[in-house]
């Protein structure tokens, strides 16, 4: 059995703010989502800033919509809507970013949020490392990771970075094993 | 010898800073410019020299420093524009006097300088007129939009070079920061149009274009800087309503050239 939204909440609420990595499937994608962006971000009350690499922000918007998940402090910044022709819907919570190359763009969208955030504190979803490797070369992946986590560190706001399992390398291992605090899986121990 | 290096180390840190307000490019700064240097913003169009120079003035502004933006190519009604989507933009610096736009054909048409060329004694006239300017409204940091245009009246190498380093001067001496901001084309190699404003200003800020694989990013520099220490690292820069923001440029992939 995977874990639950709830349960992967607790353990995010029980640690500082860190880079964490969350090995997560298929099936549990939208749990990890719910789990992050709802219970966790409500909990700890932060701003969720999600990066969607993977899918189009209203996709998961409308998916989130259907869970009643109040979406009124998250915000998308979004590198995939930009390159599809014809999508014209666009959330006020929606930041663009042209394309998933752009990584430096993706820091300072970040960044900006954070800027306009406040006091508040600010949870980073990277959705998912998987899907930015498609489009980056390791190396500046790396790169990006690792300044991304540290920028992030000292704003004092958690990152959390998805692994989609199927679609990991073992370079994409070692680098979140490299880059990350902490590895989280959405399986539990003894499934592992 | 390890302390004289030590003690000269610590001198450049001491200078006074005018902070930009800009906190990516104060820290790549150690803390802003140097008080009283002249800085060229050097880039082609579409940089975000002009966003950035506003910035500069409006954070002073703020600080309750008198800031002063010498418009030479646009109308300053119309660049006022693009300081109001700010965030941090209050529109009672403009009516209290803290930043304050005057528009350079305003000063010719005052000074009777109505021939396309200036001669050397114009050049005197209109440093003096910038002087009193800044004199007058006690002006603390100076934007000039640009040089290029007005080194394209002055024509001559000779006469760019005296304008350029009497104006550094007389704001230097009146403990004003100032930019002179510079146009270039896209292919040039070199920081300035004329070549002499690049040699006699205190710092060189380069704003580029940066294609990489397809991508457009906007890029800034720091290629000289008198009085501090600085990275001279390439940043990627975003023009946001709360400002200026500045990342590191990835290096993993960087195969491209400048445009």
């Amino acid at each position: 059995m995977p874990k639950s939204p709830n349960e992967i909440a607790d353990e995010l609420t029980q640690l500082p703010p860190s880079a964490i990595s969350l090995t997560i499937s298929d099936e549990t994608y939208f749990d990890a989502i719910r789990g992050v962006v709802d219970i966790f971000a409500s909990k700890k009350n932060l701003n969720t800033i999600y990066i969607s690499a993977a899918i189009p922000s209203q996709s998961i918007i409308d998916v989130l919509n259907i869970l009643e998940v109040n979406l009124e402090n998250t915000y998308f910044v979004d590198c995939i809507s930009h390159m599809m022709v014809g999508s014209t819907k666009r959330h006020p919570n929606v930041h663009m970013v042209e394309s998933p190359t752009m990584l430096e763009n993706l820091m300072l969208k970040v960044e900006y949020l954070i800027k306009k955030s406040g006091d508040k504190g600010n949870v980073v979803l990277l959705d998912s490392i998987n899907m930015l490797a498609i489009h980056n070369s390791p190396k500046i992946l790396s790169e990006f990771v690792h300044i991304l986590n540290n920028n992030m560190r000292a704003k004092n706001a958690y990152i959390v970075i998805f692994s989609i399992e199927a679609f990991s390398s073992e370079e994409i291992g070692n680098m979140m094993g490299f880059v990350c605090d902490i590895e989280i899986s959405m399986n539990k121990e003894e499934e592992k | 010898m390890a302390s004289e290096k030590a003690k000269k180390d610590l001198a450049i840190l001491d200078r006074e800073r005018c902070p930009t307000g800009i906190e990516g490019l104060d820290n790549i700064l150690n803390g802003g410019i140097p008080r009283g240097n002249t800085i060229l913003f050097t880039g082609s169009c579409g940089t975000g020299k002009t966003t950035l120079s506003l910035e500069f003035l409006v954070h002073g502004a703020i600080a309750g420093e008198n800031s002063l933006f010498v418009s030479v190519t646009e109308a300053s009604d119309k660049l006022m524009k693009n300081v109001i989507p700010y965030d941090f933009f209050d529109e009672s610096l403009i009516k209290k006097g803290t930043l304050v736009f005057v528009d350079m054909p305003v000063i010719y048409e005052r000074l009777g300088l109505t021939e396309m060329e200036l001669s050397l004694e114009d050049v005197s006239t209109i440093v003096k007129a910038i002087g009193d300017l800044v004199d007058e409204l006690q002006i603390k940091r100076l934007v000039l939009d640009s040089v290029t245009s007005v080194c394209y009246r002055l024509k001559t190498e000779e006469k760019i070079r005296e304008f350029i380093l009497k104006i550094g001067k007389v704001l230097s001496d009146k403990g004003c920061t100032s930019m002179l901001i510079s146009e270039i084309s896209p292919s040039a190699e070199r920081y300035s149009l004329y070549g002499v404003e690049e040699a006699i200003a205190d710092g060189i800020v380069l704003l580029g274009n940066l294609e990489r694989r397809g991508d457009l990013l906007r890029t800034l520099q720091v290629v000289k800087m008198r009085g501090t220490s600085h990275s001279r690292a390439k940043y990627v820069l975003d023009l946001t309503p709360a400002g200026i923001l500045l990342v590191p440029l990835l290096k993993g992939g960087s195969g491209g050239g400048t445009t």
